[in-house]
């Protein structure tokens, strides 16, 4: 289970879920209180009509929907508990009363606004030099030397606080005992308050749905802010752009992977960070990579219990990794994980080399069957931890026609980038996790690289000065990345846990199984787009990224291809939700309504 | 690879290829088609999925006529690639409905509707200039902007990704090869017959269909003939799954049999470009909500752009190879619409030999009477 820490002295906050009262703690977002009251479910999928609970708990698998005083479709994770409010299981394919238009929304005249707009552009001299994406690590060190700099800066993010996903409410923890997320968890800090000196901007809760370069060469950015009660989105320009939008999990596609109670080890790390939720008796973990076992530590520390944890790893990794193992032992990750893993293993199950695993349940998690050495075992259990390890979060980068390249060694595709960050789009720089994963440790120094190039690209400083400045962050950079190869090595995920088998869904939105995405490529799709075409994978609200990794796999699998050359889905925009109301209010110029209306205007032709 | 031989390869796997292959599965042909890989310009792929008649043909009347032959043929279409293949392609005819925001748009419609209607050669049929009243009893939800518009009781969609799929199952059941990943370099007409020079081999074919979108452009010449298409760009926003709220497709706006809305407009003449323009988006968003303003709270989960293959004055390219007999083109913007005359109207002129003399006004040689006018 997932609970509550009885420890928990924020205040009380009543709402209603399916008209039942529920008590969540202040800061909670919804889908936290959710769990917490010990309810998986949220929503029953549109397609299958199954249910569903949330998955990352980081508004990016759109599992976590619910419908919230009266507006369907609200991602739970994303918005915060209020005294009050009603909260409904969304069921299937929302509804629209077509007889009432939508409360406080009235559209202008298309060509009355594209002439204000015009008039607005024309005296609006608030271009910003620089918009930071994300406000992780990468995107606080970018934001704060951008801005100490004498640029003028603005960092948007989808969350009320800043620290992303890694830091995640490093300025609002709900733990009584803060010490059990650890030092490196606290370290955070510094970078937090060195962003809050720098004159820098934050705009929170303000999620970048488009990017695009303008004629003139002015990097232009949609936001939203306000959903889902009341959102609005807004055209914001800026000379550089810096996407500091960081690593998604990895999916673990696996029979009943989409039960309630299955969940990401990412998404259970949020929830004990954001909301001091820990697991108790009946969890089981099951994946590889260095958050297992971080997660169980920080996990147990809060007062939590770990039935078991599956570990993935296939055997003989130790093996193939030892050339790195040098450079690795000198590394901090060696001295802090060692400490981790062995204070785990001293008090929680651990079975290794897992080779597969079912989760079992028919409307919720019941249980886990796994393999071993080719014999099969269960265990009970009614939440089930999943991970197999993070790849940079490739959309945004992806639909704004960013180069990407195969990262072999990692296992996944990542924005090509130079040693600044700079992207193959003239004007968009990308660092941190998003451009390759390098970790924590290394992003505040590859957000400073790309902010010092960022700032000679626009003239504060010349090549000179930059390289100067850059020399103590690339020589950190180094000792940061010191390590990482072993690890790779170590964690590259099984092909079992990559390729699922023709049964399990691979598509959580559209609920596609793997065997009809390999049935598309056995067809002809040669690559995730025509699979997507043939079969709806990736058409969903998460627009691809929890199912990308999984249907690259298979078509390649299936079509005899290397993964680079199966390729991504072809991402566009928008990559975050948005209605389209907010799409209206955009301006449209004289030129877009022309391509849009087609009738002669004699008025206009006359001027 | 080792050479291929066939009777007949189609070059093109998108609706137009796809629909004659349907036509001539019956053939006895032994045939290919050879397609593009994963990224290739695919208008198959970007389209809005409608079946629609009302507003076609003006300026060329049997066009007009064409494309309601093809609307008449549709349900044997669907029930035909339903029998081959159990695939429903969710056909649905209920009429559909031009919508206008304003008295300039719905006194150009009239005015374009009337002209339509009086040519020559057209088959009429009824098309409703209807007010707002008599729209909103048949639309719900219909917004305070709508003055009008124009209705027409033969117009209706389908799902184009399922129709796609369906006509390249029922042809694989058919013994037809499908080869993706073979995109034509260059073909030589060769004593009577074509080599094809793919990315994936070369392919020795009696008879050749050159159905290759954008790309008849430069394979046409090759074996005689011209298509002088070129890139009009349009856009599509798809919203989430709703509950079924609208009746009959408007031309910009359908909601699919699987709950999705689709919002599809704009024609720009941007080459090769399949990039989206926020600003474009935002007018089509714009007329979107101001049709049913209930949508402006729903949430878009995709948006595309993709190019339609227009040819200078619109209309389809049919022609058969003078110079190198055995080579035909078929080329146009509406491939689902004509899917159902490519399969039962094109496929057997082809199969015969010869292009009936109804097929002339399609020929190419139109672009050169008009230069020479």
């Amino acid at each position: 289970m997932l609970a509550r820490r009885p420890d928990d002295a924020r205040l009380a906050v009543a709402f209603t879920f399916d008209g039942a009262d529920v008590v969540a703690r202040q800061g909670d977002s919804v889908a936290a209180a959710l769990i917490a009251s010990g309810r998986l479910a949220c929503r029953v999928t549109p397609v299958e009509a199954r249910p569903r609970g949330p998955w990352c708990l980081m508004g990016a698998c759109q599992d976590c929907l619910v419908e919230v005083d009266g507006v369907p479709n609200a991602q739970g994770c994303m918005l915060a508990v209020v005294p009050g409010m009603r909260v409904a299981t969304q069921r299937g394919a929302r509804a629209i009363d077509a007889s009432v238009p939508s409360a406080g929304f009235a559209i202008r005249d298309s060509t009355i606004q594209a002439l204000e707009a015009a008039d607005a552009r024309d005296g609006d001299a608030t271009v910003l030099d620089v918009a930071v994406i994300g406000a992780g690590p990468a995107g606080l060190a970018a934001a704060t030397l951008a801005a100490e700099s004498g640029l003028a800066v603005a960092l948007f993010d989808e969350q009320a606080g800043v620290g992303g996903q890694v830091h995640r409410a490093i300025t609002a923890s709900p733990l009584a005992r803060p010490e059990a997320l650890g030092a490196d968890y606290w370290a955070g800090g510094i970078g937090v308050r060195a962003f809050e000196r720098s004159g820098s901007r934050h705009r929170a809760g303000a999620s970048v749905w488009a990017l695009w370069r303008e004629a003139d060469g002015t990097m232009a950015l949609a936001v939203s802010t306000g959903a889902p009660l009341a959102p609005v989105s807004s055209v914001v320009r800026a000379r550089a752009v810096i996407a500091a939008i960081g690593a998604i999990e990895r999916p673990m596609p696996l029979p009943g992977w989409t039960l309630p109670g299955a969940m990401s080890v990412g998404g259970a790390q949020i929830l004990l960070k954001a909301s001091g939720i820990v697991a108790t008796r009946g969890t089981v973990i099951a994946g590889s990579g260095p958050l297992v076992w971080l997660y169980a530590w920080q996990c147990l520390e809060a007062g939590g219990t770990i039935d078991a944890i599956l570990d993935t790893t296939p055997r003989g990794r130790l093996a193939q990794a030892i050339r790195h193992a040098g450079a690795f032992a000198l590394s901090r990750y060696a001295a802090r994980g060692w400490e981790l893993v062995r204070a785990v293993r001293a008090r929680v199950r651990i079975v290794e080399h897992v080779e597969s695993i079912v989760a079992l349940g028919a409307d919720r998690v019941t249980g886990v069957r796994f393999a071993r050495d080719g014999a099969f075992d269960t265990l009970a259990c009614d939440t089930l931890l999943l991970h197999q390890g993070v790849v940079p979060h490739l959309n945004l980068p992806l639909a704004a026609g960013c180069d990407v390249a195969w990262n072999e060694r990692q296992r996944c595709f990542e924005p090509i980038v130079d040693d600044w960050g700079g992207s193959s789009v003239p004007g968009l720089w990308i660092t941190g996790d998003g451009a390759g994963v390098a970790g924590a440790d290394a992003a505040p120094h590859r957000g400073a690289l790309s902010a010092l190039s960022v700032a000679n690209a626009l003239g504060r400083f010349d090549a000179d000065a930059r390289d100067r400045k850059a020399r103590p962050h690339r020589k950190a950079l180094a000792r940061a990345l010191r390590g990482r190869a072993f690890l790779d090595a170590v964690y590259a995920p099984a092909e079992a846990f990559v390729r699922p088998g023709d049964e399990t869904i691979a598509c959580r939105c559209e609920e596609v199984t793997a065997g009809r995405i390999v049935a598309a490529a056995r067809s002809g799709a040669l690559g995730p787009n025509q699979a997507k075409t043939l079969t709806r994978c990736g058409m969903g609200p998460c627009q691809g990224r929890l199912c990308g990794p999984t249907v690259n796999a298979l078509v390649a699998h299936a079509c005899g291809l290397p993964f680079a050359e199966a390729g991504t889905f072809r991402q566009r925009f928008p990559v975050g939700p948005v209605t389209l109301g907010e799409v209206a209010s955009l301006p449209a110029s004289p030129a877009a309504i022309d391509a849009v209306v087609r009738v002669p205007d004699p008025e206009r032709s006359s001027r | 690879m080792a050479d291929a031989r066939v009777d007949l390869a189609i070059v093109g796997g998108g609706l137009v290829g796809a629909a004659i292959a349907f036509g001539l599965r019956e053939s006895g042909l032994a045939i290919a088609i050879l397609d593009e890989g994963d990224r290739a310009y695919r208008a198959s792929r970007g389209n809005f999925g409608l079946v629609w008649v009302q507003g076609k043909g003006a300026g060329l009347p049997a066009y007009g006529n064409w494309t309601q032959a093809s609307a008449h043929l549709w349900p044997k279409l669907a029930s035909d690639l339903a029998q081959a293949t159990g695939i429903d392609v969710a056909l649905a005819q209920p009429g559909g409905v031009h919508l206008c925001l304003s008295r300039r748009e719905l006194d150009h419609r009239a005015a374009m509707i009337e002209a339509l209607l009086a040519q020559r050669g057209f088959e009429r049929y009824r098309i409703d200039m209807l007010d707002r009243d008599a729209l909103a009893r048949r639309l719900p939800g219909l917004g305070p902007d709508v003055v009008g518009g124009s209705w027409s009781g033969l117009d209706g969609h389908c799902n184009p990704l399922r129709l796609l799929d369906a006509l390249h199952a029922a042809c694989a059941r058919a013994g037809i090869g499908y080869r993706p990943g073979a995109a034509v370099r260059a073909i030589t007409p060769h004593r009577g017959a074509f080599a094809l020079d793919t990315a994936a081999g070369l392919v020795h074919a009696g008879r050749v269909v050159l159905a290759a979108g954008l790309g008849n452009a430069r394979l046409a010449p090759m074996v005689g003939l011209r298509a002088p298409v070129a890139p009009n760009q349009g856009q599509i926003l798809a919203l989430e799954r709703v509950r079924p709220f609208l009746p009959v497709p408007v031309e910009t706006l359908r909601q699919t049999d699987d709950g999705t809305v689709l919002v599809g407009d704009a024609q720009r003449d941007t080459g090769f470009d399949e990039s989206l323009s926020t600003d474009v988006l935002a007018a089509m968003a714009s007329r979107a909500v101001r049709m049913f303003p209930a949508l402006a709270g729903v949430r878009v989960t995709r948006a595309w752009a993709a190019l339609r293959v227009m040819s200078p004055d619109g209309f389809p390219i049919y022609a058969a190879s003078r110079t190198a007999p055995g080579a035909y083109v078929a080329t146009c913007h509406s491939g689902v619409t004509l899917a159902a005359v490519h399969a039962y109207r094109l496929a057997p002129a082809i199969l015969a030999g010869a292009l009936p003399a109804d097929f002339d006004v399609y020929s190419p040689d139109r672009f050169d009477a008009r230069a020479a006018a």
